[in-house]
């Protein structure tokens, strides 16, 4: 009775443990799976925690999670830019100055001066776009601090505005589209400064930005590259500490510009003429060589660059 | 003795601190161009030009100007017999500010006909607001100064706030520019057609006062005092009053609000001639423009082309002067 007890509880055990060791194997291949796909999601989730990494024009190191969809410009100019660039849908928002193109008319507006916290958090940007000079560094902090970053690009001369349409092809994986349009506008550029590399009276160029007191464009603006290609030259050879310095009339007097640029014969005899009339000495008043540059051409660092030069050339050249 | 030698060297010190004022600006110009450009002028050399049209008026103008606000300061603190009073006191120069603001900021058209706005304004806006000012700082037939102080003071505050309204409001950076630039004071607008306005407004006012003096020495004894040593003080007052908001308002809408001159030029008029001298007024309207004339020659040779805003040469070079005066044990308000 014992024995066959013995055998009969031997006889089943080899089934039994050939049983748990298939399910052991089992458990085993499912948990080494699951740590493989785990650690997997975990190195992916560390590299979406590590992002990008840029660096803009004032060498400020920004770290964004994932390439930029939602963006915007808090400049004018860099509004242009983007629509120029970036896939309409992915701008979010404009300031209150834009105005070109039309379609920027279909986003909704965003207050920059001052920069309402709010309304860009509420917006969630990826990444803002500016310009050095205009966003006090205190307001980009401030939103940084909010986890949004926000890009600065400087531009000192024409070609500084083609490579910031290639730097935002490039954060915004649009590289094809912006390269295209700065290899054209390049191409513009290169053509119209042979037309006058071998000018030989180079015209000096005083471009006022505001009457009282006299607001002009410095040597340090993007204004003077542009005469430059024209064959011309900024009448102010003086660097300054701003880039539009404000300046007397005794200074203005020695410049004694060939042209005046900042508005019409009849709008600038009102408003500055009249209030300065020592002025009317200066040779661009004496030959009548006084212009009106369109506003948004001239003030802004864009897509519309080369035809800010042409605009130019027109007044220089008639 | 002390007093002519004192006059004398005011003098002397404007006549070289104009020489050397005549020799700073943009154009090269030594002793010799200056004096060829008065002795032999010639229109159209603009080194001539600029030496008689834009830096001669301009050095003038800020004579006038720190002589006015200098002279001004004397008055009012002879007037509410308090040596914290200064030209601005009545709200002139806020009501000047908010009046030139009002045009920067498009309420009114910069030029109507031939006229530049702004200075217009600024005089129409130093007058209203004077005359709220004196207004609220009368009572029962008489002007009451500690009234007149604080409604200065509320009247001026709220000037001030309509100036901060609109310019928080402002819709242009230029437009701010152009307020800053009004609000710290300049003579770069100065010009032959100009000057006139606030030089003659001054020359009447120191003759019209140069019969006064004594009542004013009195009158910093204290009203009851002057009254009863005869002093017809609420004529004298009203004088003042008039004066004051006329001289100032004329050099506040030529130049800015330019702050502190009037303040310490009367101090330093009476730590050197005393509180009784005769010709107190006539000294502090020397020293006041001879102050002005330094500050405007160092603004421009600190920061060329422009110079620093000539409120802020006025405070930096004021106020180390101020507290030396202060600090002096033999120093008084009045005798």
């Amino acid at each position: 009775m014992r024995k066959f007890t013995k055998i009969s509880r031997a006889g089943p055990a080899p089934m039994k443990n050939k049983t748990i060791v298939y399910t052991l194997h089992l458990l085993c291949f499912i948990v080494a799976g699951l740590t493989i796909v785990g650690c997997q999601q975990k190195q992916e989730q560390a590299g979406q925690e590590q992002g990008i990494t840029i660096t803009d024009d004032l060498g400020r190191e920004l770290h964004l999670a994932k390439q930029p969809e939602r963006v915007f410009g808090f400049t004018s100019a860099m509004t242009e830019m983007l629509f120029a660039i970036v896939d309409t849908a992915n701008i979010i928002a404009r300031t209150p100055d834009c105005d070109y193109p039309a379609a920027v008319y279909t986003k909704p507006v965003v207050s920059n001066y001052p920069v309402d916290l709010e309304q860009v958090l509420a917006l969630k940007p990826d990444l803002i776009f500016t310009s050095e000079g205009m966003t006090p560094l205190d307001d980009a902090a401030r939103l940084e601090e909010l986890g949004i970053p926000v890009y600065y690009q400087k531009y000192r001369t024409v070609e500084d505005v083609l490579k910031g349409i290639e730097d935002i092809g490039r954060i915004m994986g649009r590289e094809q589209v912006a390269n295209h349009l700065a290899d054209s506008l390049r191409k513009e550029v290169k053509q119209l400064e042979a037309n006058y590399k071998n000018h030989q009276n180079k015209l000096q160029v005083l471009t006022i930005t505001w009457t009282d007191p006299i607001y002009v464009y410095g040597k340090n603006t993007l204004l003077t590259d542009k005469l430059r290609i024209l064959g011309a030259e900024n009448a102010v050879k003086e660097t300054f500490d701003q880039p539009y310095p404000a300046l007397t009339r005794e200074y203005i007097l020695k410049l004694n510009p060939d042209v005046l640029m900042g508005g019409t014969k009849e709008k600038l005899e009102q408003t500055f003429f009249s209030q300065y009339p020592e002025l009317r000495k200066i040779k661009a008043y004496q030959t009548n060589r006084i212009y009106a540059p369109t506003g948004n051409l001239i003030e802004r660092p864009g897509p519309r660059i080369v035809e800010s030069i042409r605009e130019l050339e027109g007044f220089l050249y008639p | 003795m002390m007093r002519s030698l004192y006059f004398i060297l005011a003098l002397l010190l404007i006549a070289i601190v104009i020489v050397l004022g005549l020799q700073v600006g943009s154009f090269e110009s030594d002793l010799s161009t200056i004096a060829e450009a008065f002795l032999n002028y010639n229109p159209d050399n603009t080194t001539h030009y600029a030496i008689v049209h834009l830096r001669l008026p301009r050095l003038l103008l800020a004579l006038v100007v720190g002589a006015s606000l200098a002279f001004c300061g004397y008055l009012m603190q002879a007037m509410v017999n308090n040596g914290l009073a200064d030209p601005y006191l009545l709200g002139t120069a806020s009501g000047a500010s908010l009046g030139a603001v009002l045009v920067f900021f498009g309420f009114v058209e910069i030029t109507v006909g031939s006229f530049y706005m702004p200075p217009v304004l600024a005089m129409a806006g130093a007058f209203i607001v004077t005359l709220v000012v004196v207004v609220l700082g009368y009572r029962k037939r008489q002007l009451i100064p500690a009234q007149l102080l604080l409604a200065g003071i509320a009247i001026s505050s709220l000037c001030t706030a309509m100036v901060g309204l609109l310019t928080f409001l402002s819709d242009s950076e230029g437009k701010l520019k152009s307020v800053i630039f009004w609000s710290m004071g300049s003579f770069e607008r100065a010009s032959w057609t100009l000057l006139p306005y606030p030089a003659v407004a001054l020359i009447v006012a120191l003759f019209l006062f140069a019969f006064l003096q004594k009542q004013l020495n009195i009158l910093m004894l204290g009203s009851e005092r002057a009254q009863a040593l005869g002093v017809q003080v609420s004529h004298t007052r009203w004088a003042i009053l008039v004066t004051v908001s006329i001289v100032t308002g004329f050099a506040v809408a030529t130049s800015g609000p330019i702050g502190f001159v009037g303040l310490i030029v009367p101090h330093v008029t009476r730590g050197l001639l005393g509180t009784t001298g005769r010709s107190n007024l006539l000294f502090c309207a020397f020293v006041g423009g001879l102050f002005m004339l330094l500050c405007d020659l160092l603004s421009r040779i600190i920061y060329p082309p422009t110079g620093l805003p000539i409120g802020i040469i006025t405070s930096f070079f004021g106020v180390p002067f101020f507290v030396y005066l202060l600090s002096r044990k033999n120093y008084k308000f009045s005798s």
